[in-house]
C-alpha cells in the first residue's frame, strides 16, 4: 500500500538519503493487481525554519487531525480490536494536544485559553489544509479493509514521529526539546502497536 | 473545524515499469530495494532482493541502510 511506502520515502529523504522512490502502487501493482494507494495529501508543509512556537503549532494541528481521523475510523469501523485501538490512539492524541498547549504558554505567556488559542493561532497556521471529513473523502477507496486503515494511520504516525524527531533535535530550548521528544517516542509506540495489529489482520 | 495542511514532498514516485527498468539496469548492490510492510505481509509475497524494514522499527535501524544508495520503498 502506497501510504506506509511514502511515509518511509519522507522520513529518509529527511535523513540524508540522497535519492529516495516511493514505489507507486506498492507490491499489488508490482503483481499486476490493481492496487489504491492515498491521494498525495498528507499533514504539515514544513520549509525548516520554523520557530518553536510554530512548530508546536502545526504539531497542535496535526495531533487534532489525528485524534478526529482515529475517532471518526473507530466509529466506522466492524472490526472491535481495531476500533479498541483506534480510539485508544484518539485519546492520547487529545492528551498530546494539552501538553503542547502548555508547552505553548510557558513559550508565550500571554496565550493562556485554550479556546482562543484554537480559534485563532492554529486554525490560522492550518488554513488551506483539509478537514479530517475531506481527508476521509478522498481516501475512501484506500479504507476499504482493516489492513488498508492500519496502513494508512501507520502513514500518519510516521509522519508525526518524522516531524517530532526533527524538531526535538533543533529546538533550541530544553523544555520544547524534551517535550517533543517524550512525544515522537508515543508516536513511536503507536506505530509499533499498529504494526502488531497489521501483523495479526494482514 | 481543524484543517490538515497539506504536505508538499520532495519525494519522487517511481512506477511499476520505471521500478523494473531501474532493476535490470542497475547492478544489484548499488541501490536498495526496501519492503516497510509488517514481515506477514513480506513473507506472503514480496519483490525479489527486498529487504524487510518494517515502518515502525524504520527509524532505530536507519543504521543499516546505506545514505549514498538510491532507495526504492514500497
Amino acid at each position: 500500500m502506497g501510504g506506509r511506502s511514502r511515509a518511509a520515502a519522507q522520513l529518509l529523504a529527511g535523513k540524508g538519503f540522497n535519492e529516495v522512490y516511493n514505489l507507486k502502487g506498492g507490491i499489488k501493482a508490482w503483481e499486476g493487481l490493481t492496487a489504491f494507494g492515498p491521494a498525495e495529501m498528507g499533514m504539515v508543509l514544513l520549509r525548516g525554519d520554523e520557530t518553536s512556537q510554530e512548530i508546536i503549532v502545526l504539531a497542535y494541528g496535526m495531533e487534532d487531525g489525528l485524534a478526529g481521523f482515529y475517532k471518526s475510523l473507530s466509529e466506522r469501523m466492524d472490526d472491535s480490536e481495531v476500533a479498541g485501538l483506534l480510539n485508544k490512539l484518539a485519546k492520547i492524541e487529545e492528551n498530546h494536544k494539552q501538553r503542547l498547549f502548555e508547552l505553548y504558554s510557558t513559550l508565550d505567556p500571554t496565550v493562556t485559553d485554550r479556546e482562543a488559542f484554537e480559534g485563532n493561532i492554529v486554525s490560522d497556521m492550518m488554513e488551506g489544509g483539509f478537514t479530517t471529513e475531506e481527508f476521509l473523502e478522498q481516501n475512501r477507496d484506500s479504507m476499504k479493509t482493516v489492513p488498508d486503515v492500519l496502513s494508512i494511520a501507520m502513514m500518519l504516525e510516521t509522519q508525526a514521529l518524522d516531524l517530532y524527531m526533527r524538531y526535538s533535535e533543533k529546538a533550541k530550548d530544553e523544555k520544547s526539546k524534551t517535550v517533543l521528544y517524550d512525544i515522537a517516542e508515543e508516536e513511536k509506540a503507536h506505530l509499533a502497536s499498529l504494526g502488531r495489529l497489521m501483523e495479526e489482520k494482514a | 473545524m481543524m484543517r490538515w495542511k497539506q504536505f508538499l514532498t520532495p519525494v519522487k514516485n517511481m512506477d511499476t515499469e520505471e521500478a523494473k527498468a531501474y532493476i535490470d539496469k542497475n547492478k544489484e548492490g548499488t541501490f536498495t530495494l526496501l519492503d516497510v510492510r509488517q514481515p506477514k505481509e513480506y513473507e506472503k509475497a514480496r519483490i525479489p532482493g527486498a529487504k524487510l524494514l518494517p515502518l515502525p522499527e524504520l527509524t532505530d535501524r536507519l543504521g543499516e541502510l546505506d545514505p549514498e544508495r538510491p532507495v526504492i520503498a514500497y
